[in-house]
């Protein structure tokens, strides 16, 4: 479980967010709505300890994030934490196995990925170099190296923000498919993909205090 | 890590093998410097050290020694063959050998000698001169290799190089030379009475030849102190020939000799030295600067893998580990291409009797190569530390 605990972030004296409680619960997959500028990415950067809060907390399974050292966050992060990026960090020329590889630094076992690019659908793109890839495909490499390590919690920045809505919503399904069992944490501006979601979150809302959670039948 | 430090290496494969050559090219030419000019010093040094003293006219002592040792530049001239003949009687002396240096068989040049000068060299083939014939030749590898001859043919000499008009009488050859790699490949031996003989000197045997004449001779003395002694002895002496001419001799300890020439260069290798070490520095700076250019790619990447969770200590590692490769391979490369430069110099260094030993490595070009490694590495550890200290995660 994940509780972020009335975290705020100041960038330059200016207070960029102020959330009060969420909670994320195990096994879940939830989507984040919101306008830009609203805090979704550095909500996630939070929970993946690349960003620490100005304040309050952010606490995973009874863990206080905060009393943690960045080399322990590290840790957590390539351990327990599969980040899927908007641009999606992936290295233009190198193969798509040497950019799962890369994980192998920290001693992470890859061997799982080809059967994760096959049930993405793109084994057969396993040594092409990322340079030669559609946006879709990229996407799906950044999901299969966040997922190769299976991490409990999956956070996924608008992965499907450099995508056209058919693709995308093809992409959001398969992530939510690979993600099954895990906590999915999902920010996208398509309120259209709520339906794959369990949990909507309209962070617009969760900001200015006046709901915590929305149904994605709401959205509908 | 070390198959993904490669692989990291591949995909900058233009940045790398600039860099590579960068090292190559300098360390290779201050290995080779260093090498060539050591190896050449020792040689000469030792060769220099064969013969205890060199008798032959006044003149140039440098050039005595050239034209007797290397066989390079013209004789000084002539003195009489009584001056051997004496100094064969002479106790102090072990062994006399007669030098004479004239005419040419296609530009390889004819020296008129015993076979006490050969006595140190392997035959490829054929017999040793013999010193009771005449009109025989041992000629060195290059004169065999480059005339298409062997042993038994005849070869006519000429009076010079550049003259076309041979002699009428012909040499036989009765022995080739090994490889040497140093001047000796490039001479017809012949015995002094060869020439003589040619000259149509009179060969009345070998006390008889009161008007026959040597351009120098070369002396092993039983020890040093009679080298000093047959040198002052010698030095400025005056001797008449048969003619009543008088010839004013000249006595050099061929070490001495050779020292001045050491010494010019020592300087030319002084010269070498700072060349290289500006090639160096300017090396450095150019590795520098492309390891400060490729700065924004990298910190990119460092970037985008610390945000996927490598730890900073994993890719200081990581780059580490990709320029020791470069360092330690690009010393390895700079390291065979001196060695391999040395078997296109020893041509050029052979004309001083000097043979390059490609296995011959001094202690200081290790430290010069351990010293570009370190240099070729050390751009990189400032630099990643430099990055590590700005952590891109830490807020």
């Amino acid at each position: 479980m994940i509780e972020i605990k009335s975290v705020t972030k100041q960038f330059q004296n200016e207070t960029a967010i102020d959330y009060k409680d969420i909670i994320f619960e195990s096994g879940k997959s939830y989507m984040l709505l919101g306008a830009s500028g609203c805090g979704k990415s550095t909500l996630l950067n939070m929970i993946a300890g690349i960003m620490s809060p100005t304040s309050g907390s952010i606490i995973i399974d009874g863990v206080n994030m905060q009393e943690k050292s960045q080399k322990e966050k590290d840790k957590f992060r390539i351990k327990s934490i599969g980040y899927i990026f908007q641009d999606f960090k992936l290295i233009n020329d190198m193969t798509v196995m040497d950019n799962i590889d890369i994980l192998k630094l920290e001693g992470i076992d890859t061997q799982n990925a080809p059967k994760l690019l096959s049930e993405l659908g793109i084994l057969e793109k396993k040594s092409s170099k990322i340079k030669h890839l559609s946006g879709g495909q990229k996407q799906r490499v950044a999901i299969a190296r966040a997922l190769v390590k299976s991490p409990e919690i999956i956070l996924a920045d608008e992965p499907t923000g450099n995508l056209n809505f058919a693709i995308g919503e093809q992409v959001i399904k398969e992530l939510v498919k690979v993600s099954k069992g895990k906590t999915l944490i999902a920010v996208t501006h398509d309120e259209r993909l709520g339906i794959y979601f369990d949990e909507i979150i309209d962070m617009n809302e969760i900001t200015s205090g006046m709901k915590d959670v929305i149904s994605p039948k709401e959205v509908e | 890590m070390l198959k993904f430090a490669l692989k990291n290496m591949a995909i900058k494969k233009v940045q790398v093998i600039l860099i590579v050559l960068s090292i190559v090219i300098s360390a290779g030419i201050g290995v080779l410097a260093f090498n060539v000019s050591n190896q050449v010093s020792d040689g000469i040094t030792e060769n220099a050290g064969y013969y205890s003293a060199i008798i032959g006219p006044s003149g140039s002592e440098t050039q005595l020694a050239m034209n007797t040792m290397y066989f390079a530049e013209e004789p000084l001239g002539t003195i009489p063959y009584s001056v051997v003949s004496q100094l064969q009687m002479d106790q102090r002396v072990r062994t006399v050998i007669p030098f004479a240096m004239a005419d040419s068989y296609n530009g390889y040049n004819v020296v008129g000698t015993s076979s006490e000068l050969l006595i140190e060299k392997e035959l490829k083939e054929g017999q040793m001169l013999d010193d009771n014939s005449s009109l025989q030749a041992v000629i060195g590898y290059n004169v065999a290799k480059y005339n298409d001859l062997k042993v038994g043919d005849v070869i006519y000499t000429s009076h010079s190089a550049n003259s076309a008009e041979t002699h009428t009488q012909g040499i036989t050859i009765r022995g080739i030379l090994r490889e040497t790699h140093s001047s000796y490949d490039n001479v017809v031996f012949t015995q002094i009475r060869t020439l003589w003989q040619m000259h149509e000197h009179a060969e009345e045997g070998h006390e008889g030849h009161s008007h026959a004449t040597v351009c120098a001779i070369l002396v092993k003395t039983k020890n040093d102190a009679y080298a000093g002694q047959i040198v002052s002895e010698y030095d400025d002496k005056i001797v008449t020939d048969e003619h009543n001419e008088t010839h004013t001799l000249q006595a050099i300890v061929p070490m001495n000799a050779v020292r001045g020439v050491l010494n010019d260069a020592n300087n030319t290798k002084y010269i070498v030295y700072v060349l290289c070490a500006i090639i160096l520095i300017m090396n450095i700076m150019v590795i520098s600067i492309i390891t400060l250019l490729n700065m924004y790619h990298s910190s990119k990447e460092i970037s985008l893998m610390r945000l996927i969770g490598i730890s900073m200590g994993k890719i200081n590692l990581l780059y580490i580990i990709q320029n020791s490769i470069i360092g330690l391979a690009s010393t390895v490369l700079a390291f065979g291409v001196s060695r391999l430069c040395l078997i296109f110099m020893s041509d050029f260094v052979s004309n001083y009797g000097v043979v390059l030993n490609m296995g011959k490595v001094y202690i200081f070009e290790l430290i010069i190569l351990l010293g570009v490694f370190i240099i070729s590495v050390l751009p990189t550890a400032i630099w990643t530390l430099a990055v590590s200290k700005k952590d891109s995660i830490a807020d």
